[in-house]
């Protein structure tokens, strides 16, 4: 895992302890992960971090989410983070806080990191409709059975977006249902493998 | 159910006696093609050029005819009721059956031309799908991600138009079991006493 000279920059201000004693690195610690993963409005107003220069704090806050999100996007070890900041003279105690604090967040991280990136709609669910069509304007006695799907869609950007609606016949709905039935069995076979 | 002609079209068909035999079967002709293909006064022309008889009457008579399948077949009368239906505008013997022959004939298709003008939704025609594992992206490396791609062809305004779309193998699951219900729904009692009854 490797670090631009600018987060190294900021890791070994962090690693100070005449610039950082143990409290305020705590408290940025924390308000590293809460703003990359709960709050992205999150500030640095943590009472712990009222001494520290502005600069230095804002710094510091980068270098240490650039760190995060490259040991949660490398999916890095301990070993391989700990050689990281090791390089950029952090004592051994600090380290160990950085990386339970990245532990717990591990999963969370992932989620959040797996999710950024274009994908086609997603189908979230199904609702449907049997109705059974006697006449109309045009044709009397017409009597045959016809479904109304809707299928729930969502999208990766998270905008907002028309669910896809279709008519279909029975059969049309057999076809369907095994078309779906066949890729689920190529799933399970492939899972298997 | 008997049709209840109006004078117009009475007076339409009476034409057809006076047109002959032969002429019937030819304004039967044009009168399908008009059904399947629109009006087309070149053909009524040159008909009436054939059979020597003048482009109104050929064109009331076409008129005529369409109606008469048009209407019966909408209401898909049997055959007892069509007979029944134009007795009324004393024909010979041999011009009703010639008639009957003619709905009896293109009953179904133009059932299916008329089918085809009912307001529709968008409606299934196709779906290809595609097994997906997604290993890695710009942001997250090293990831096991699997998806089930879908491209669902719909019929919409008779154009045909594609959607990609993806789901994972939990909700796949539970598409299919949903969508099974429904199918299964059709075969539940009340559904059959429905059709049952309705027919």
């Amino acid at each position: 895992m490797e670090l631009s000279p600018y987060a190294q920059g900021g890791w070994r201000l962090l690693g100070d302890p005449r610039r950082f004693p143990r409290r305020p690195f705590a408290a940025l610690l924390r308000a590293a992960f809460r703003s990359l993963l709960d709050d992205p409005q999150a500030g640095l107003d943590d009472p712990d971090l009222k001494d520290i220069d502005p600069t230095v704090l804002k710094h510091c806050h980068a270098a240490a989410a650039m760190c995060i999100l490259e040991a949660g996007k490398q999916k890095a070890d301990i070993s391989a983070i700990s050689t990281c900041l090791e390089d950029c003279k952090l004592d051994k105690e600090r380290i160990e806080q950085f990386c339970t604090e990245y532990q717990k967040n591990k999963d969370a991280l992932e989620i959040l990191l797996g999710s950024i990136g274009r994908s086609p709609l997603h189908i979230t669910d199904v609702s449907w409709r049997l109705e059974y069509q006697i006449k109309n304007n045009q044709l009397h006695k017409t009597y045959h059975p016809s479904y109304l799907v809707t299928l729930n869609v969502e999208s990766s950007d998270s905008g907002s977006h028309p669910d896809v609606s279709f008519s279909c016949t029975m059969e049309q709905l057999q076809d369907l249902v095994g078309k779906l039935k066949d890729a689920a069995k190529s799933l399970e076979r492939a899972t298997q493998m | 159910m008997l049709l209840v002609l109006s004078a117009e079209h009475r007076a339409h068909l009476g034409c057809l006696p006076r047109a002959g035999g032969a002429a019937v079967g030819e304004l039967g002709r044009l009168a399908l093609e008009q059904l399947r293909r629109g009006a087309a006064p070149r053909a009524c022309e040159s008909a009436a050029r054939k059979l020597n008889i003048s482009v109104d009457i050929i064109q009331h008579g076409v008129e005529g005819l369409v109606y008469l399948l048009t209407e019966s077949s909408k209401l898909m009368i049997s055959e007892v009721d069509f007979q029944d239906s134009i007795n009324v505008l004393g024909f010979s013997d041999e011009l009703n059956k010639s008639l009957l022959q003619l709905y009896l004939d293109n009953r179904k298709e133009i059932r299916s031309i008329l089918g085809e003008l009912a307001p529709r939704l968008p409606s299934y025609h196709s779906l290809e799908w595609r097994l997906d594992v997604q290993l890695a992206s710009r942001s997250l490396r090293q990831q096991i991600k699997p998806a089930v791609t879908m491209k669902l062809h719909l019929n919409q305004n008779e154009d045909q138009t594609a959607q990609v779309l993806q789901t994972d193998p939990a909700t796949l699951l539970h598409l299919i079991q949903q969508l099974e219900q429904a199918l299964g729904e059709m075969k539940m009692n009340h559904c059959r006493r429905i059709v049952r009854n309705m027919k």
